[in-house]
């Protein structure tokens, strides 16, 4: 028993607000020392073995809970959140939601001075934990100024510095380009050699090959199959498609070609979009420098390139949100400047709570065309699959659904070019293919633009690469 | 990114204890906005001091376009409130002494407000909260709304951005309901936030019953000696002004 470092036993979880992501008599033993990766699609019960670790089942999410589960010979049910504290630790996806502090050095310290440990104390961990993960520079910064990577990375070192003995991590990668997905490897690889335990419950598989000890392949929340490092990583990409789990790796790594566009699949139409003069500074650093740029219309054109290397820049200005922007797109012998690249482009963004507002799907669609187009309006939501639900309101939808909606309103508004931010990010093979679909689905009258580090999704459907480094092409 | 709310700490030129601003807020407050010993000249004249406080402090900070647009409008309102405004008669008299009272008033309190809240990080306010006896169930949740504003401004510029792309303004489609579009998006967000932040905080020991360290220094140097002296002459004068010592 001394082997264990934490059971779950006949363990059913029914979440109170009826979230996906039930378990139905689960049985798991996490071996000391082990790292445990959970895979399996959305909704599948991973993250909900996370949150049973790490005790917010049932502390704080509300829900039905039979079965035992300890972690380190203490049941979760009878042990307060606060104690496990200093035992379990925890990494998140999001990387916006889960600071505390405003600067990289008190966020570290969070933890330790929760535990009321003495402040020098707390000061050696932190430059103990910082040395470890090479992150020194980053200390005394404001968060607010970080990457994505750099923010996960000080995420880790917050955890590690509690030192706790099982640490979980809940699709850590989800926001991540690859340069550092592999840093959090060596984070990882770190914590393997400290002996430490962990679980992690993750979509992207590719880069837990050589850090993971053990699979486990969950299904309606019970366990389907349990693979050895070998067995796993030797499954084809067909069979892993079949489980609802992406695929390990795209044959091509995209930002290892030299950057500029260039076509990746057949392209018929010869007329382009022309971007002219895409230049925009924040300060005296330049974010972008693209003099000229032929986009082929109606084509689907991956954007790829490294955190900061002006991606995020690019989009905004393209779609006309970064003011005192100058540059211009032309389109069909038309030009579009400044404020009326807004009239020509829309954005689909990362949350895309943020851009829906009325009251049902069909006003929604509606809001930003005239009311007699509600003919167009239902045939467009048929066209999207989502004809079903325009009386639902749009929050009330699933992820995917609210993604369909927003580009229904894009459509019907008339924009010409749509750009999404990310729309694959943490989502399964089914979702990943949905929005692939989605994307086929769009037609050639409209010019699509993906910002994405996802290669099965380019791979599957893009036309094109656009790929920027350092604000160039 | 950088919100009125988000404490940038790369730049933030002086550093003051976080006691020393909330004394100097308080202060403003009670004198500039409340006017307390406005029937003294010494007070009049020291509060005036005070009212520039915030806006040095800003250019401690490097924001000095904004200290010095707040200078100009404060010297140029001050004087036309002193000289001006006493010619007047009629409605002008009463339209232009409600605009300076306002801007004179009011504008010193809000700006030293913002500095603070841009300026000090969560850490250091619950420190000194906690060195100012402050129980934690207090702190705790002043501490998150803290940490919650700069998320909130963010979220709320996506939301314009989003907008904007839809062509919602004033003027434009569904200009009625422009404040509802904003608020149940923000909404949606701030809770999944709220509750993802809180679930984070959780798992990382906040609420432990033990008493919570931190490691950060706080603590009165020479500018918050500085800073207080101008603060306690400002009501040592009212005081003696009140005893009759002075006029």
């Amino acid at each position: 028993m001394t082997d264990i470092a934490a059971q779950l036993k006949g363990v059913c979880f029914q979440y109170a607000n009826g979230d996906g992501g039930a378990l139905s008599g689960l049985d798991m033993d996490i071996m000391k020392g082990e790292c445990l990766l959970l895979c399996g699609s959305s909704g599948c019960g991973k993250t909900t073995v996370t949150r049973l670790l790490n005790g917010l089942i049932p502390h704080f999410f509300e829900g039905e809970l039979k079965g035992d589960v300890t972690v380190f010979g203490k049941t979760i049910k009878d042990t307060p959140i606060e104690d496990l504290a200093g035992v379990v630790g925890s990494v998140f996806q999001n990387p916006r939601s889960q600071f505390f502090c405003v600067d990289t050095t008190s966020e570290i310290a969070f933890g330790c001075e929760n535990l009321g440990l003495p402040a020098d104390e707390i000061r050696k961990r932190i430059s103990s934990a910082a040395d470890e993960m090479n992150i020194t520079k980053l200390l005394g910064r404001s968060i607010f100024n970080l990457s994505g990577g750099e923010k996960q990375k000080i995420a880790c070192a917050g955890v590690a510095a509690m030192l706790p003995q099982l640490i979980v991590l809940d699709e850590p990668t989800s926001n991540l380009d690859l340069d550092s997905i592999e840093e959090l490897k060596k984070i990882l690889l770190g914590w393997k050699a400290q002996g430490k335990t962990i679980v992690i419950a993750e979509h992207r598989l590719g880069w837990l090959d050589g850090v993971c000890d053990r699979v486990i392949f969950m299904k309606q929340g019970t366990v389907s199959a349990e693979y050895s490092v070998k067995e796993f990583f030797s499954l084809s990409t067909p069979k892993l498609n079949e489980k609802g789990l992406r695929a390990f790796r795209t044959e091509t790594n995209y930002l290892g070609y030299p950057t500029g566009i260039y076509p990746v699949k057949e392209h018929r139409k010869s007329e382009t979009i022309t971007l002219e003069n895409f230049t925009y500074s924040y300060g005296k650093q330049d974010a972008i420098d693209i003099e000229k740029l032929d986009i082929p219309k109606g084509s689907v054109t991956a954007v790829v390139g490294h955190n900061g290397a002006g991606k995020s820049t690019f989009i905004k200005c393209l779609c006309g949100l970064q003011k005192k922007f100058r540059g211009s797109a032309v389109i069909g012998g038309q030009r579009y400047k400044s404020k009326q690249l807004l009239g020509l482009s829309y954005m689909v963004m990362q949350d895309v709570n943020h851009q829906l507002f009325a009251d049902t799907v069909l006003d929604e669609v509606l809001l930003s065309a005239g009311d007699d187009d509600k003919q167009k309006a239902i045939q467009l939501l048929e066209k999207l699959n989502i004809a079903q639900y325009a009386k639902r309101h749009p929050m009330s939808l699933s992820g995917g659904q609210k993604q369909r909606t927003a580009i229904a309103s894009a459509l019907l508004a008339g924009k010409k070019l749509l750009v999404f931010d990310e729309p694959t990010s943490g989502l399964d093979f089914a979702s990943m293919e949905c929005t692939a679909q989605l994307l086929d689905s769009i037609g050639n009258d409209v010019t699509v633009l993906i910002v994405t580090h996802d290669m099965e999704l380019i791979e599957r459907c893009c036309t094109h690469i656009l790929h920027i480094e350092n604000g160039r092409i | 990114m950088k919100g009125m709310f988000s404490t940038d700490i790369e730049n933030r030129g002086l550093v003051l204890d976080p006691r020393t601003k909330l004394t100097v807020v308080i202060a403003l407050v009670v004198f500039s906005l409340g006017g307390a010993g406005s029937g003294f000249y010494c007070v009049r004249a020291a509060v005036i001091a005070l009212c520039l406080l915030p806006i040095v402090l800003l250019f401690t900070a490097r924001r000095y376009k904004k200290a010095l647009l707040l200078a100009a409008l404060f010297v140029l309102v001050k004087s036309a409130e002193i000289w001006l405004v006493p010619q007047f008669t009629g409605a002008a008299l009463s339209i232009s002494s409600i605009v300076c009272m306002f801007i004179v008033r009011l504008m010193p309190s809000l700006v030293m407000g913002s500095y603070m809240l841009s300026t000090t990080t969560v850490s250091e306010f619950t420190a000194a909260m906690q060195r100012m006896h402050i129980p934690q169930n207090i702190t705790i949740p002043l501490s998150v709304m803290f940490r919650f504003f700069p998320t909130v401004t963010e979220e709320f510029s996506s939301i314009n951005a989003a907008m904007k792309m839809r062509d919602i303004r004033i003027g434009g489609k569904g200009a009625g309901k422009l404040i509802e579009y904003r608020l149940v998006p923000l909404m949606v967000c701030s809770v999944n936030i709220g509750s993802e932040l809180s679930a984070a905080a959780l798992t990382r020991g906040l609420g432990t019953k033990t008493k919570r360290t931190n490691i950060c220094k706080i603590g009165f140097r020479l500018q918050d000696l500085t800073v207080l002296l101008l603060v306690l002459s400002v009501f040592v004068l009212w005081v003696l002004g009140m005893a009759g010592v002075i006029k």
